[in-house]
């Protein structure tokens, strides 16, 4: 019970409060990570954008922008309404309310074929009747460019995504890669603002969509054009976006990079659809916070809350220590004991279930770290379960049995306000273990 | 027993039913479809073929072939424009009432052509609803050529826009959407992205309401007078031939529009595939 002590910020990193998730229309950069490189052009900007259809809220005032030459993905489940922003921005929807800034200049109320924004549909979209090189030219032809102009550019693009071989050919001919370079030559012929890609791997085998997002990216960087990624898939997330915007139920919850986003994420959404997590409920108490019987000592990530408010504890399974002895290493914070109930082998790591003894008494002075219990005890069912992985090194020395009880500490974590109540959030929150 | 029913089915290495099928089926054909056709050319060509040739070659039959070809191309025409236009309002747009429209616009193909000509009459006849309007006007549509276009319209109708709006129904909008995004204007979208689609649904269209406008009898014979040398087409002719007894000079004819359908009829069938492929 020290609340001018907790009060004190230490890791500057944690003070932003959860409404900075919806940043200020008036900032062209929203995450203080930014401040440190040079303010970059705004290359689109989407302000205040609310969207219904037939009575639904699909979009709830989302505002972010993307930098000149930056690319950012819009994460979210199905339903999020990632894709209505898109076709916003593209001028095949229109919003409700807010406005869709194209470098500096207005285009709300612009018709698509006025944007100049290049849209990579998810099935590409590449007119059947006319070859590759035909579709390529199109933006050039109907806007009634000289033969020469045309032939030129043609040839530039072809080279650019490599299918110089293949320019006779008609779409149906093209492999799904083929295609969708197809559909981005398509779109730099007529030198877009901005590229918008709408799911763009979702029809593609998994093998392929890790290749093809590699080249997407290095693409991108060759031609430094701003790219607006859709997808609902976490890791192209990852891979693809110099920031990550996580769309839930139509509110932006979160836009950063991908470190921060994945690291620091501001709400309990953000942290399961990111990613694995576990999630404790706890009360802050005397800058530590206390789940059930188990405190864990933080008091800068308790700065920002009152004493004796509920909040979750937020934690990545590659961030929990284990150890048979109770000795953690340096830089981990005891949390509690545990006993391990399944380990499965996953390949490059270890995932194990542990049920954790939330509602045990802590060992008294005196007593050995590790306090012994059989795992068919009733406790073993009322224990919280959680989820820890170890890469192969750590999961082979030592290795640990079935049922052993070890001592768990936490690299990392996130303490998170708790809301009991629906109406005290906008959005869902789920109550995701794991 | 289920010995004797296998034997019974198949004799060793030979499968009974797949002979007996086919004769079965060219049995039924045979009189009702292929002897029919094959009659008119063997009676045609009976008398030799400079007598055919006579028949056909008759002012007034050259003059029925002729008008029933610019009859019918003008509501060839008329109904692939209007079909394609309808199939895309229809296919694009909701509102209230766009069913009925639909079932409206397909009607045409389950009513009696004697009615569809009737109507027409009772619509533009010299006493009929519109027609008294125009008639003090000196217009008189009916019983001539432009009945016979307005019957073929009427009676044909539904063939092009049926074989239309299912593509564009299917049609993925994401090309459409696509064309506009990259700066196109509705008129070019349509026309380098929307019509090279529907390509082989508006020549298999053209091709149906033509073959069945070049065909129609039922209303033409209300609407046109049957005049000969005026408003005589050729199925007209070959029912008047036949009335006098000129058995010869409406059997020539019978040939021609035997042979063109058939011409129409393969072109349909190959032309097709060959349309939506490149």
């Amino acid at each position: 019970m020290q609340p001018e002590k907790a009060k004190e910020p230490e890791r500057p990193d944690d003070a932003p409060a959860p409404p900075a998730a919806h940043t200020s229309p008036d900032s062209p950069t929203p995450q203080p990570a930014a401040q440190a490189e040079p303010q970059p052009e705004v290359a689109a900007r989407v302000v205040g954008v609310s969207k219904s259809f037939k009575g639904t809220r699909v979009l709830e005032d989302v505002t972010f922008d993307v930098a000149e030459g930056e690319s950012l993905v819009l994460l979210g489940a199905s339903g999020s309404g990632k894709t209505t922003i898109l076709r916003i921005i593209a001028g095949l929807a229109e919003p409700d309310t807010g406005r869709v800034v194209l470098h500096g200049r207005d285009v709300t109320e612009l018709p698509a074929r006025e944007r100049g924004v290049g849209v990579i549909f998810q099935d590409y979209a590449l007119f059947p009747r006319m070859t590759v090189e035909k579709n390529i030219g199109y933006g050039l032809r109907i806007r009634k460019r000289p033969k020469r102009e045309i032939k030129e550019t043609t040839e530039r693009l072809l080279a650019l995504v490599r299918l110089e071989e293949h320019r006779r050919k008609y779409p149906s001919q093209l492999s799904g890669g083929q295609q969708q370079r197809v559909a981005i030559a398509r779109t730099l012929a007529y030198q877009p603002q901005v590229l918008l890609f709408d799911e763009p791997f979702g029809a593609l085998d998994a093998h392929t969509r890790v290749r093809l997002r590699r080249e997407i990216r290095a693409l991108l960087r060759e031609i430094k054009v701003p790219a607006l990624f859709i997808t609902h898939d976490q890791e192209e997330a990852l891979e693809l976006g110099d920031r990550i915007a996580v769309l839930h139920a139509g509110r932006l919850e979160q836009i950063g990079t991908p470190d921060e986003v994945y690291n620091r994420p501001e709400t309990e959404y953000v942290a399961t659809f990111l990613g694995a997590a576990n999630l404790l409920v706890g009360v802050v108490s005397g800058g530590a916070v206390e789940i059930g019987t188990a405190t864990i000592p933080a008091a800068a990530e308790t700065a920002r809350f009152r004493e004796g408010q509920s909040v979750k504890l937020v934690f990545r399974p590659e961030d929990v220590v284990l150890s048979e002895t109770g000795q953690l290493p340096a830089g981990a914070r005891r949390l509690t004991n545990g006993v391990i109930e399944e380990i499965n082998f996953v390949g490059a790591y270890e995932r194990l279930t542990l049920r954790l003894d939330l509602i045990a008494r802590q060992p008294h002075a005196g007593e050995p770290p590790l306090y012994n219990v059989a795992i068919t005890t009733p406790e073993r069912r009322i224990g919280v379960p959680i989820i820890v992985t170890r890469p192969k090194p750590a999961a082979n020395t030592p290795r640990l049995p079935l049922g052993a009880r070890v001592a768990v500490g936490l690299t990392a974590f996130r303490v998170l306000p708790n809301f009991t109540l629906a109406s005290e959030r906008g959005s869902k929150t789920f109550d995701v273990q794991g | 027993m289920s010995s004797a029913i296998s034997t019974f089915r198949h004799v060793r290495g030979f499968d009974v039913a797949r002979p007996l099928s086919i004769v079965t089926m060219l049995l039924i054909m045979l009189p009702l479809v292929l002897l029919p056709l094959a009659s008119i050319f063997i009676f045609g060509t009976s008398k030799g073929l400079g007598s055919f040739w006579a028949a056909l070659t008759a002012p007034e039959a050259i003059f029925a072939m002729q008008l029933s070809l610019f009859t019918s191309f003008w509501a060839t025409v008329f109904n692939v424009v209007f079909g394609l236009f309808a199939a895309y309002v229809l296919s694009r747009y909701d509102f209230f009432g766009r069913t009925a429209v639909i079932v409206t616009i397909s009607l045409p193909t389950a009513i009696p052509t004697a009615v569809a000509g009737f109507a027409l009459l009772l619509l533009w006849g010299p006493y009929g609803v519109l027609g008294r309007l125009l008639a003090p006007q000196g217009i008189q549509l009916m019983f001539t050529a432009t009945a016979i276009i307005l019957a073929n319209i009427f009676v044909t109708f539904p063939l092009a826009f049926g074989v239309i709006k299912p593509v564009f129904d299917t049609m993925s909008r994401s090309l459409e959407e696509a064309s506009a995004t990259i700066g196109a204007t509705r008129w070019q979208t349509f026309w380098h992205v929307t019509l090279p689609s529907l390509r082989g649904a508006i020549v298999t269209g053209a091709l149906l309401t033509f073959a069945r406008a070049v065909g129609e009898f039922g209303s033409t014979i209300l609407v046109s007078g049957n005049l000969a040398m005026r408003t005589q087409t050729a199925p007209l002719y070959i029912f008047a031939k036949f009335n006098e007894g000129q058995v010869e000079a409406a059997n020539a004819v019978a040939i021609v529009l035997a042979l063109f359908s058939f011409v129409i009829f393969s072109v349909l069938f190959f032309a097709r595939d060959w349309l939506d492929t490149e």
